[in-house]
C-alpha cells in the first residue's frame, strides 16, 4: 500500500511538469493553429540551458528559470518570425513537416553541440527529500511540481486578463477581426510562439533537475505533451494540469505493474485511445 | 513525347539493373540502401500522397516486414520467400486492424496517432519472446548483394507500377478523391473506409517488404533499428521533395537525396544527419509541391517560381 501511494505521489509530481510541457503545445496549436513537431526539442534546448547555467554560471536550476526562458523565448520569436511565418497559411501537412524538419535540425545541433551523453541538473539538494507519513517526497521534484503548477495557472491569468493575452485569444479566434483592432499578427504570432516555446524550455530545465536529458529526449517529449493536449483539450489552459496529472499518474502505475518498458505503451496507447474515442479531449466541447 | 519518356525511363531502367555488374561493392551497397527508401517513399506516396492522409507510422509496416522474414527464417527455419509473405500477412492485419479506427482521424490527429503508434511498437516488441525481445535476431548470412540490389531494384518498379495503376484506375480516382474532399467522394458512392484502409494496407505491403529485403540483407534485427522512428522521417521528406501525388517525384526525390546525403556523410561525417533537416524546411518554405512541380512550371516562371510560393503561405 504505501508502495503505491509512493507510486501515485511520484506520478503526480511528474504530472505537473507534464502540465506544464504541454501548455506551451497547446497554446502554439490553438492559437497559431501548427502542431509543433519540434515543441519537444524546445524543451530539450531548455534542459541544456539550465544545465550550462547550473555548470558555467553556478546558478541554481530553480532560480535560472527565468533567464532559461527568456533566452527560450527569444529563439522562439526568431523560428517564428523568420521561418514559420512563411507557412502559416499553408496546409496542415507542410507545417507537420516543417515543424519535423526543425525537429531534427534541433536535435543533430544538441549532438553536435552538446555530445549525446547522458546529463542531470544536480543541486546541492538533489537527494533531499521531506518524509510525510508513509511517503517520501523528493524535494526536487517537489519544487519542479511547484513551479509548473504556479506558471501554468500564471499563463491562465495572463491569457484570461491582460492586453496581450487578449489579443493572443482574440487571434486564434479571427485573425482578420483581431487585424481590424489593430493587432499586428506577424509581431503577435512570434510573440505566442515565443512564450510557448518560453514554457517550453522552463519546463525542460524543471525536467533536468528531475530526470536524465540528452539530445534524443525531444521526440517522445512531443508526443506525450500531445497526449496531453488531446487528454485536457484545447479549450481551457487548466485541462493540460488534469491532463499531465493523469498521464504522469498513468505512466507511474504501467510502471509499477506491467513492466517499466510500459510506461510510455500506456500513455501512447491512451492517446490513440483518446483520439479515436473522443478527438475533442476528455474534457473538451463535443465537436 | 510519351513514347520518348518511355524509352528515356527504361534506359535509366537498364542502367539502375547494371549496376552490379560494373559497380563496386560500396556503390551496389549504397544502391541498395537507396533503392530500399525510394520503395519506402513511394509506399507513403500510396497514403501520404494520392490519399492525403500523413502517415507518420509507416515505419511500423517496415518493422514488421523486417520481423516477418527474421522470425520466419530463424525461429521456423523456414525460407526467405515464406518470411516475406508472413511480413506482408503482418502488415495487412495491422493495417486492417489499426486502420480502420485510426482512419477514422483527420489531419494532426491522424499524424499523431500514427506517429504515437510508431513509437510504441520497439516498446512492445522488446517483451515478445518470439521476437528475440531486445537482443534482436541474427538471421542466417546470404553474401549475394547482386540478388539484393536486383530484388530491391524489382520491388521499387513494381510499387511504381502499382502508383502508375492508381492514376489510372477507379480505385486510384477514389483515393484522389478522398484527398480532395472526403465529403464529396463519399456523396459520389466512395466507399471512403474501404478505400482508404486499402490504401493504407498497400503502402503497408511495399513497406514490409522492403524491410524484409532489408532484414535478410544485413542479417540483423533488434526493435531499436528495426522500427526506427527517423525512417519515416527519410520517406516522408524524399516524397514531399519529389513531389506527393506524383509517380516518380518520391523516386527521383529519394535516390537523389540519398545520393547527396551519402556524398555528405562521406565528406562531413557530421552534417549528414543536419541535411535531411534543412532540406525539409527549405523545401516546404520553397517548393511545397516538390520537385516534379517545380520542373512542370520552372520553365513558365523562372525563378518567381520560389519567391511565389513563399508570398502564397506566408502570413
Amino acid at each position: 500500500m504505501d508502495l503505491l501511494g509512493q507510486v501515485l505521489i511520484n506520478g503526480a509530481l511528474l504530472g505537473g511538469l507534464y502540465a506544464m510541457m504541454a501548455l506551451g503545445l497547446a497554446l502554439v496549436w490553438g492559437v497559431l493553429n501548427i502542431v509543433n513537431l519540434a515543441h519537444g526539442a524546445f524543451i530539450m534546448l531548455g534542459a541544456y540551458v539550465s544545465l550550462y547555467l547550473f555548470t558555467y554560471a553556478h546558478i541554481d536550476p530553480f532560480l535560472g528559470l527565468p533567464i532559461t526562458a527568456v533566452v527560450m523565448f527569444a529563439v522562439g520569436y526568431g523560428v517564428q518570425r523568420g521561418i514559420l511565418n512563411l507557412i502559416v497559411r499553408a496546409p496542415m501537412f507542410n507545417t507537420l513537416l516543417i515543424t519535423f524538419g526543425l525537429e531534427v535540425v534541433l536535435t543533430y545541433l544538441a549532438q553536435l553541440t552538446f555530445s549525446a551523453d547522458f546529463r542531470t541538473i544536480n543541486p546541492s539538494y538533489a537527494g533531499d527529500s521531506i518524509v510525510l507519513g508513509p511517503v517520501v517526497l523528493p524535494l526536487a521534484r517537489l519544487l519542479a511540481f511547484g513551479v509548473a503548477i504556479a506558471l501554468t495557472v500564471g499563463m491562465w491569468l495572463f491569457l484570461l486578463r491582460t492586453r496581450l493575452g487578449r489579443a493572443i485569444r482574440a487571434t486564434a479566434q479571427n485573425l482578420v477581426a483581431a487585424r481590424l483592432y489593430g493587432v499586428e499578427p506577424r509581431h503577435l504570432y512570434a510573440v505566442t510562439f515565443g512564450i510557448g516555446i518560453a514554457l517550453a524550455g522552463a519546463a525542460g530545465g524543471l525536467y533536468g533537475t528531475v530526470s536524465q536529458i540528452n539530445p534524443y529526449i525531444g521526440a517522445a517529449l512531443t508526443a506525450k505533451s500531445f497526449a496531453i493536449s488531446i487528454i485536457g483539450g484545447l479549450d481551457n489552459p487548466l485541462g493540460v494540469i488534469v491532463g499531465g496529472l493523469f498521464l504522469g499518474i498513468l505512466e507511474s502505475l504501467a510502471a509499477l505493474y506491467v513492466g517499466p518498458t510500459y510506461a510510455d505503451v500506456a500513455s501512447f496507447g491512451v492517446l490513440v485511445l483518446v483520439l479515436i474515442v473522443r478527438p475533442t479531449g476528455l474534457l473538451g466541447k463535443a465537436a | 513525347m510519351t513514347a520518348l519518356r518511355i524509352i528515356l525511363i527504361l534506359a535509366a531502367l537498364a542502367v539502375l539493373a547494371a549496376v552490379p555488374w560494373f559497380g563496386s561493392d560500396v556503390l551496389i551497397q549504397f544502391g541498395i540502401n537507396a533503392l530500399l527508401l525510394a520503395v519506402l517513399a513511394q509506399g507513403w506516396n500510396i497514403i501520404g500522397g494520392y490519399t492525403g492522409y500523413a502517415s507518420f507510422g509507416n515505419s511500423v509496416f517496415y518493422g514488421l516486414g523486417s520481423y516477418g522474414v527474421a522470425i520466419a527464417m530463424v525461429q521456423w527455419h523456414l525460407p526467405f520467400a515464406v518470411g516475406l509473405a508472413f511480413g506482408v500477412v503482418l502488415a495487412v492485419a495491422f493495417a486492417v486492424l489499426l486502420g480502420i479506427p485510426v482512419l477514422r482521424l483527420r489531419g494532426h490527429y491522424f499524424a499523431i496517432a500514427t506517429l504515437a503508434l510508431a513509437q510504441v511498437m520497439t516498446a512492445i516488441v522488446s517483451n515478445v519472446e518470439l521476437a528475440g525481445q531486445n537482443i534482436g535476431l541474427v538471421l542466417p548470412p546470404l553474401n549475394n548483394d547482386r540478388l539484393f540490389y536486383e530484388l530491391s531494384l524489382g520491388l521499387l518498379v513494381l510499387v511504381t507500377l502499382t502508383v502508375f495503376w492508381l492514376t489510372r484506375s477507379r480505385f486510384g480516382f477514389g483515393l484522389i478523391a478522398i484527398r480532395e474532399n472526403e465529403e464529396g467522394a463519399e456523396v459520389m458512392g466512395v466507399n471512403t473506409t474501404l478505400y482508404k484502409t486499402l490504401a493504407f494496407a498497400l503502402s503497408g505491403v511495399f513497406s514490409a517488404l522492403a524491410g524484409g529485403i532489408h532484414a535478410y540483407w544485413v542479417t540483423f534485427i533488434d526493435p531499436e533499428s528495426a522500427f526506427d522512428i527517423s525512417l519515416n522521417v527519410k520517406m516522408i521528406i524524399m516524397a514531399v521533395f519529389g513531389g506527393p501525388g506524383t509517380v516518380l517525384g518520391p523516386v527521383v526525390g529519394a535516390l537523389s537525396l540519398s545520393a547527396i546525403s551519402e556524398f555528405l556523410s562521406s565528406e562531413v561525417t557530421s552534417v549528414a544527419g543536419l541535411f535531411f533537416g534543412i532540406v525539409v524546411v527549405a523545401a516546404v518554405v520553397l517548393m511545397p509541391r516538390g520537385l516534379a512541380d517545380v520542373f512542370r512550371r520552372f520553365r513558365k516562371t523562372g525563378w518567381r517560381y520560389f519567391a511565389e510560393n513563399i508570398r502564397a503561405h506566408r502570413l
